[in-house]
């Protein structure tokens, strides 16, 4: 199926950076798409229940209000041309506009002339003992089972990893009336506290998100739920599935019973398509992954292309809704139309943000507090490629090798993911090896479909 | 047991098939939250036979990929972005013939 529309402008993906850009296009005039692989627009942050549940209240913290006018407002303009359930396969560029390859309802190719790729990020898979059984998830994923399906994901759950945002889902999942069994963040109090106070003071401009984070702590103390700082994660266990997590504790390790538990370490930036068709790509700090660079109107280095969001790197939603302002009206300008909103104010706010963003990076950092893995530990989840064989495989390549060299001879990175799940950890290691910075590491060279594209789908 | 109940009101479940054990799933809901929400975490088995299930649930990782009875065969999908139709029939090992 051809669809013989050129579009003025795509968005791939409809959360907060794709949403913003779209209404600056759209109100410049320029014609529209927006595609998704979720069935209604929001993002990460605010995956939308299904459209025949009726969820009160939801979403309701002030945080989210000004996204979730946003929303409102996507929702409602009909000027622009939706496809959701819709998966971006492919991105290439010919002659001065691009073609995307889609699966899902709507399949085929759509044309346009200028793109922007909002894909978000994705929550860092970190390689641990027992990480493969059924019940072990990532925070996201508990997150959106929660906001979306309205489902706990698992009780009682433990929440585990460098990320402050475990202390956002444990009061979620407090408020939904799901039972937490702990907390275990890896870093000390100490150490949390001394990576924050360079950054304090400009972050106080900013004080919604350091509130929140007081107040889930003062929500859990209330709750009973242990926030363990300093208890290292060690793996899981369980037979057949996840049945209790282990975690060393002034010097020994003690064992907590539990259904589910909820992985956070930070997040990488999504990927695949900026470097499917070409465009510049960097080390992100301190989390990893790569995020695609741009100017400071989000254009990226591929004439046409732009880039907003997480896709940029990882910066939380408030950002990529600044930033999705911006390339719209970049979008806008570039194609000789006018948006409606003024280009130094909207930088001018993404500005006003870095402070937070920088101290919430710091906390973050997984640097000095990752968990352990053993040689049998599986590094590659596709393949199921051990610790073990890719270390031997390191070790027997020249020294200047780089990730595609190692997975041509391990089949690391040759599953489904595409090596989304395993990259990271491999640059990581390959880097270690040769004694230099992973930005030097060459990363596996992407391939078409950047999705698990069913063949039915392709000629469909 | 999991699924929220004060204050979601969601349209009346119809049955699907998980190896054969028939669960409940609502109208709008992805075959992993149906899975999860019945306690039945397994969605594939990896090459040595050991289960994996839901990881990412927004379609990045493919942990989810189970096997769908369609008109014309067994197909795989994720789970995790597939929505739960009434009657379905899902196999999480391999593909029955
Ligand atoms: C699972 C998860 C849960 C999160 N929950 C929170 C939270 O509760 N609070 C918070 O502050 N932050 C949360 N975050 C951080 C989140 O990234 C930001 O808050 C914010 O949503 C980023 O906005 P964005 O527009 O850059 O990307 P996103 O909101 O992630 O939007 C990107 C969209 O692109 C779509 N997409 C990606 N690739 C493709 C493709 N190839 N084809 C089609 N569509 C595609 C995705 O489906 C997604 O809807 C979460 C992140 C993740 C990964
Ligand atoms: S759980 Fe990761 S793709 Fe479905």
């Amino acid at each position: 199926m051809i669809d013989p529309a050129l579009f003025d402008i795509a968005i791939i993906g409809g959360g907060p950076a794709g949403q913003a850009a779209a209404q600056q296009t759209l109100a410049a005039g320029l014609s529209t798409t927006m595609i998704d692989e979720q069935a209604r627009p929001g993002g990460q942050i605010l995956r939308q229940p299904p459209p025949a549940f009726a969820v009160k209240g939801w979403m309701a913290g002030r945080l989210y209000r000004p996204l979730r006018r946003l929303l409102a407002q996507t929702e409602a303009d009909a000027r622009l041309k939706w496809r959701g359930a819709t998966s971006v396969a492919g991105i290439e560029r010919i002659g001065d506009h691009f073609r995307l390859t889609l699966s899902g309802t709507h399949g085929g190719t759509l044309l346009a002339r200028r793109v922007l790729i909002a894909a978000g990020c994705y929550d860092m898979p970190v390689a641990m003992p027992g990480w493969t059984l059924p019940g072990v998830m990532s925070a996201g994923a508990v997150q959106t089972m929660l906001k979306s399906q309205q489902v706990v994901a698992g009780q009682p759950i433990v929440l585990l990893g460098s990320h402050p945002l475990l202390l956002v889902l444990a009061t979620q999942i407090l408020d939904a009336g799901g039972e937490v069994a702990a907390v275990l963040m890896p870093q000390t109090y100490g150490r949390m506290v001394l990576a924050a106070l360079p950054y304090l003071a400009g972050a106080m401009f900013t004080p919604g998100p350091l509130m929140a984070a007081g107040a889930a702590m003062a929500r859990l103390r209330r709750a009973g739920v242990p926030l363990m700082m300093g208890a290292r994660p060690v793996g899981f266990t369980g037979d057949g599935r996840l049945e209790a997590v282990d975690y060393a504790w002034c010097g020994r390790t003690h064992r907590i019973a539990a259904q589910a538990a909820a992985v956070s370490y930070g997040f990488l930036p999504q990927s695949d398509l900026p470097r499917q068709v070409g465009a510049a790509v960097r080390w992100a700090r301190p989390a990893g992954g790569w995020e695609t660079i741009c100017d400071g109107a989000m254009r990226s280095s591929i004439p046409g292309l732009y880039v907003a969001g997480e896709t940029t790197g990882v910066a939380g939603a408030d950002a990529a809704m600044a930033e999705g302002t911006i390339a719209g009206i970049a979008m806008a300008m570039d194609a000789g139309a006018r948006a409606p909103f003024d280009m130094a104010r909207a930088q001018a706010r993404r500005a006003r943000l870095q402070p937070f963003i920088n101290l919430l990076r710091a906390v973050a950092d997984p640097g000095d507090v990752w968990p352990l893995a053993t040689p049998e530990t599986l590094l590659c989840r596709c393949e199921d490629i051990s610790v073990a064989q890719v270390a031997a495989t390191i070790d027997r390549l020249p020294a200047m090798a780089d990730a595609s060299a190692v997975k041509h001879r391990c089949r690391i990175g040759m599953g489904l993911c595409q090596g989304r799940s395993c990259e990271h950890a491999l640059v990581r290691r390959i880097a270690a090896a040769r004694g230099c910075d992973p930005d030097a590491v060459a990363p596996f060279r992407t391939r078409f479909p950047a999705r698990p594209l069913p063949f039915d789908e392709i000629i469909g | 047991m999991s699924r929220l109940v004060p204050g979601v009101t969601r349209p009346a479940p119809f049955a699907i098939a998980i190896d054969g054990a028939m669960i409940p799933a609502h109208p709008g809901e992805t075959l992993a939250a149906a899975m999860v929400a019945a306690g039945a975490y397994r969605m594939r088995d990896d090459r040595s036979g050991a289960p994996r299930g839901m990881l990412c649930n927004m379609g990045t990782c493919s942990e989810c990929f189970v096997w769908i009875a369609m008109e014309d065969g067994w197909r795989r999908r994720r789970a995790c972005l597939t929505l739960a139709e009434d009657g379905m029939r899902i196999a999480t090992h391999e593909a029955p013939l």
